[in-house]
């Protein structure tokens, strides 16, 4: 029996303006708000796995045409979506994961009901939920890790010691992270690789 | 956790047509009953795991309170995700595929198992209850079953037979009533016995066949041609036993275990644990008189003389040590009987004065019960004519013993073996032991220690080789079921007490403390016996000991006589042993003698003794006993001495099997004996294909030969075992394949209706011992008793081969070619010894692989040197099989051997055929019965 193929995406929606999201920073003054903690925003209350489907279905229908629509309906599936880490894994055929992909990208706004303005980063795609579901778990990690050393080091420099550049450094070095979570079966440095054994 | 896991919702488990299903209705989601709930909502495997599969979230309002953005609540929010998503990893991957039965280990699991929750361990067992309930399958105990069908007519017979008896022995027992006063049986002591009746202590009948124990009525109708052994019903449950119609050696004997264990065997074996047998099945003779009379009769048959007699053997004589040599009959062709183990009793108050030589002592022979009734005839007509006059008893139903080998087996004999005697002086005497390591302390305390106490101080040897060779003890043991379950023994772990034990194994006070062991004595066996409390009696005692503790001994206890000796080698090959020691490795085995009646509780005791190592000891069956001897390059006797007569009727047995199993499969699918490419352009196996053909060897091929191709086969209608004998192989293969199924159907009706009867041995077919053969073998000159036909005397020998491939049972062995020099000359280019010495990575048995990208010049090299490599097995270079007047003898045990690594096996040879084969002498060539493909090996006597 031939079994079907996917493809499971691990998203991150990222809410740019501060103004119109649900968690604002707290407004007392000293209790400043860690970077990293404001990139990553809880998602609204009204957002779900609907909300997200509708949100790719329409994408791609505009995208490719009734073509696409047809052939990603078939396989698209919200396995996850918890908001308040606005995280979301998307179940797709293995054939067509790139037309997702794209609608996903292509998204400047959450649809009607919500209605917010929105980047949707694509962090990894696999062909298991479960590597999805461990990605999902290390980049939880490595997110706490960072908000809570960012909380130490703008405590400490509230006190009175300037050590900002770790962390403009750590976000770095999570940004550059999440590039390299992303498989692509053409990256070039992998084909250079190949060229280079045959050579 | 939003999806509720599945729940046995109340309203769904009281269907009334539930029980005519197998699964009972789902088990919902509560959230979802609502008041419009479907009576029937099927929860299927897949939804299931759909269920398990589902993630957990938060809501946003619930992670951030007033939708306030703060490092402590964006943690927490992080780390409820990360907690719902590994959950649902773990519960997706095991929870709902795998049952709670599915989980226990695999030694545990039993088909038996899987409807009785009790039988899972206890941290699954709320788990499969809950499974069981689901499953509507209920726990059925076996006691309050419904008797069903045959069973319900089985247990009325039984009840009325039962009600008879009691009306009958009512009866009988009326008018004793009066004059008899039953005493209780706790009264009964050991040793001083003061009660008003004594056990009736029952006559010894001397010379004559000891009769089996009469079984209980229930067990009685299954042991009418055969015996139990006092184990079987704990083999009965877990191993392979023999056929009941074809019960092995008089016995119902365990084959294998139903679990798998050829590797586990092995593995508990040699590295860790410990395999236990019940060898009841073995028999046991004791002789009694003068020792000089009964050394005579061991000389008259056939005895090493430098075994009974000589410094050498003065400890085996005193009672210090076991002595496992080769018996012969007394008659002129002298045939090999089997290897009889002997110990002799230790001399009464340890007198070995000259006033003791007078005196009668006993003494043990223990042998195979397939050669059983022919030694015990030897026994009984050298019993007569022996002066001063010696008694023989049969003693096969009366001591029962145990083997038990592997590096945990002295550990858990300790653990189930606790000595009788408790000596209170040998406590400040082992104080001393412990603080001063003077040797002389050392080797004063063992005077007033006792063997028990000896016994006790081996914990921690791993290896019963490490003590003297052949060591023995005797000793009484308490009862094990007041040890009842076993506890891990206290291990030294210090340097110091392991120099103690190395020190102990070294100067073996046993020697010196060694008193007469009371297995020799009849009376001290039936008291044991007879004095065993119940298990209910044992329960009770238990009960009222104080919690965690065992019960204390009393002056009442039975006391076992056990006696334990330790065999560092499975036959005697004691001129050999000097020369080959790569399996010194292997451990020995610890043997216990013990009453009949006495072994079950020990062996219980054993079975489930927690090793230090972890697990308990297993139990093997026959098959693992051959196979142990087998990985030690040990014959195994009766298979693998076709010479002796036993040994005969093993391999006439074998053949029957093989030749049964050939028979069943189809033709297309089955062996072609008599097609088979032997080289030199001819065909058809050699000798019968499924056998060791001895006849064959001896006789060459018959003379009948062209006349048997030439007559018609349908003419051939003669019964099968005689046309094997007498037809040429191709022939009888050929027959075979004829046979209509008609005859073979009358054939097989005929052998169900009379117990298979072995062909009578080709009367020069004989074996020689080891050191016969080595003899022989060391020098041309050497002489041999006159009435051994050397032309017809075989030797048993262990092979190895040289090259690759594992030899088969059956397989034909070959000398060197010895008149078709070229023929030779291939053979020997092939010797391992003989190619270009070569060191290398890639296959073991070809040239290493090149890189892909060397350079013209290494290829080259490469291809001149590919032309100088010998032949490979199957290219056309490779050299033929030699002819029949080549052929020495047959594999009688082959395998892959697991402790080296590569196959080995056991055969015998034709000695005659070998002695002069010039350089080379040891090189033969094996050749599966069936292919044509020969492989270098080497033998070496054993």
């Amino acid at each position: 029996m031939v079994r079907i193929k996917h493809r499971y995406l691990l998203i991150n929606i990222l809410y740019p303006d501060p103004k119109s999201t649900s968690g604002r920073p707290a407004t007392k003054p000293g209790d400043e708000v860690p970077y990293t903690v404001q990139f990553r925003r809880p998602s609204p209350d009204r957002m779900d796995g609907g909300v997200l489907t509708r949100l790719i279905r329409d994408g791609v229908a505009e995208l490719f045409g009734d073509y696409g629509s047809g052939k990603v309906a078939g396989s698209l599936q919200v396995k996850y979506f918890s908001q308040a880490t606005s995280t979301a894994i998307v179940r797709v055929s293995r054939d067509h994961y790139r037309l997702v992909w794209a609608a996903l990208t292509f998204a400047t706004r959450l649809p009607n009901p919500v209605g917010q303005p929105c980047v949707i980063q694509v962090v990894r795609v696999s062909g298991t939920i479960r590597k999805s579901e461990e990605e999902a778990i290390r980049r939880a990690r490595l997110s706490i890790r960072q908000a809570e050393a960012a909380a130490k080091s703008s405590n400490a420099a509230t006190a009175g010691l300037a050590a900002a550049t770790p962390q403009l450094l750590s976000t770095e070095d999570d940004d550059v992270d999440m590039i390299n979570g992303i498989e692509d079966p053409d990256d070039p440095r992998d084909i250079e690789e190949d060229l280079d054994d045959e050579g | 956790m939003a999806p509720g896991r599945p729940a046995q919702s109340p309203h769904d488990s009281g269907g009334g047509d539930n029980n005519s299903k197998k699964r009972k209705d789902a088990p919902t989601n509560p959230q979802h009953d609502g008041p419009n709930k479907r009576p029937r909502q099927h929860i299927d495997q897949r939804q299931k795991i759909r269920i398990a599969r589902t993630l957990s979230t938060q809501t946003t309002s619930a992670a951030f309170q007033n939708g306030a953005l703060d490092v402590s609540s964006f943690v927490k929010s992080r780390a409820y995700e990360i907690q719902a998503l590994e959950n649902g990893l773990q519960r997706s991957k095991k929870a709902l595929n795998e049952r709670a039965f599915q989980q226990v280990p695999k030694e545990l699991r039993r088909r038996t198992a899987s409807h009785n929750v009790k039988r899972v361990p206890k941290r699954l067992r709320a788990r499969a209850g809950r499974e069981m309930a689901v499953d509507n399958t209920p726990t059925v105990t076996a006691r309050r079953r419904k008797p069903s069908g045959h069973m319900r007519l089985r247990l009325e017979t039984v009840k009325k037979l039962r009600a008879l008896g009691a009306k009958r022995k009512a009866e009988k027992d009326k008018p004793k009533d009066a004059s008899v006063s039953e005493l209780p049986a706790k009264d009964v002591q050991p040793g001083t016995i003061t009660t008003a009746i004594k056990p009736r202590t029952p006559k010894v009948k001397k010379s004559l066949l000891a009769t089996p124990p009469v079984p209980k009525a229930k067990f009685r109708k299954r042991q009418i041609h055969k015996s139990w052994l006092p184990t079987h019903l704990y083999h009965a449950k877990r191993a392979r036993m023999t056929a009941p119609s074809a019960p092995l050696w008089r016995f119902a004997v365990p084959l294998t275990p139903t679990a798998k264990s050829y590797r586990p065997t092995h593995r508990a074996s040699h590295d860790r644990g410990a395999v236990a047998w019940d060898m009841s099945y073995i028999s046991t003779i004791q002789l009694e008189g003068r020792e000089s009379s009964v050394l005579g009769m061991l000389k008259a048959m056939g005895a090493a003389e430098e075994d009974l007699s000589g410094r050498k053997a003065s400890k085996w004589r005193a009672g210090l040590r076991v002595l496992e040599a080769f018996l012969y009959e007394r008659e002129s062709p002298h045939e090999l009987i089997a290897p009889v183990t002997m110990v002799w009793c230790v001399y009464a108050n340890g007198a070995e004065s000259v006033e003791a030589e007078g005196r009668k002592r006993k003494v043990l022979l223990r042998v195979h019960p397939s050669a059983f009734f022919q030694l015990w005839e030897e026994v009984l007509r050298l019993a007569k004519v022996a002066k001063p006059a010696v008694s023989v008893e049969d003693l096969r139903f009366e001591i029962g013993s145990l083997e038990i080998t592997g590096p945990g087996a002295t550990e858990a004999l300790l653990g189930a073996l606790w000595p009788s005697e408790t000596v209170s002086a040998s406590n400040s005497a082992s104080n001393a032991a412990t603080t001063g390591m003077d040797v002389d302390t050392t080797l004063d305390t063992p005077r007033s220690e006792s063997v028990g106490d000896i016994w006790q101080k081996l914990a921690g040897l791993t290896n019963p080789a490490l003590l003297p060779q052949n060591a023995l003890l005797g000793f009484n043991v308490q009862d094990p079921r007041l040890h009842h379950p076993p506890r891990t023994i206290a291990l030294p772990k210090s340097d110091a007490e392991q120099h103690q034990l190395l020190e102990l194994s070294a100067s073996w006070p046993i020697d010196a403390a060694q008193k007469s062991c009371d297995i020799f004595d009849g009376k001290a066996r039936h008291l044991a016996s007879t004095t065993l409390p119940s298990q209910k009696a044992v329960n009770r005692r238990k009960a009222l000991s104080p919690p965690g503790e065992y019960p204390q001994a009393l002056p009442k206890d039975p006391r076992m006589p056990v006696l334990l000796y330790s065999a560092s080698s499975a036959t005697p090959t004691n001129s050999s042993k000097s020369r080959q020691q790569p399996k010194s490795h292997n451990g020995g085995s610890w043997t216990l003698l013990a009453p009949w009646k006495c072994l079950p509780p020990l062996w219980y005791s054993l079975m489930y003794y927690p090793l230090s190592t972890g697990q308990q000891p297993r139990f093997a069956g026959l098959d693992q006993k051959r196979q142990l001897a087998f990985e030690a390059g040990k014959p195994w006797f009766p298979g693998d001495f076709p010479g002796t007569k036993a040994g005969w009727e093993w391999e006439c047995e074998d053949r029957r099997r093989r030749e049964g199993e050939w028979r069943k499969r189809p033709r297309g699918k089955r062996v072609g004996y008599e097609k088979v490419e032997m080289g030199g352009g001819k065909k058809g196996e050699v000798g019968v294909g499924w056998a060791c053909d001895w006849e064959r060897l001896l006789d060459g091929p018959a003379v009948v030969e062209e006349a048997a191709l030439g007559v018609v086969e349908d003419d051939m209608d003669v019964d099968g075992v005689a046309a094997e004998k007498a037809g040429d192989g191709a022939g009888s293969a050929e027959k075979a394949g004829e046979d209509t199924v008609k005859p073979a159907e009358q054939e097989k009706a005929k052998e169900d209706a009379v117990p298979f009867q072995a062909p009578p041995k080709p009367s020069q077919l004989t074996q020689l011992s080891t050191r016969q053969a080595l003899a022989l073998l060391a020098s041309p000159e050497a002489k041999l008793p006159t009435h051994i036909n050397l032309t017809s005397a075989l030797v048993t020998v262990r092979l190895t081969l040289l090259t690759r491939g594992v030899p088969q049972p059956c397989a034909r062995i070959y000398r060197l070619p010895t008149d078709n020099a070229d023929l030779r000359r291939q053979w020997l280019a092939l010797l391992p010894s003989n190619l270009p010495h070569k060191k290398q990575k890639g296959p073991k048995h070809a040239l290493p692989r090149l890189p892909k990208d060397a350079p013209a010049h290494v290829v080259q090299q490469r291809l001149a040197q590919s032309l100088l490599e010998p032949p490979r097995a199957g290219e056309d270079k490779y050299p033929a099989c030699p002819a029949e007047e080549d052929l020495v003898g047959f594999i009688t045990t082959g395998n892959y051997d697991l402790g080296e690594g590569q196959g080995t096996g056991i055969g015998s040879l034709l000695l005659s055929r070998v002695r002069d084969g010039g350089e080379e002498r040891n090189g033969c060539i094996l050749r599966s019965a069936g292919t044509g493909l020969g492989r270098l090996a080497r033998w070496e006597v054993v």
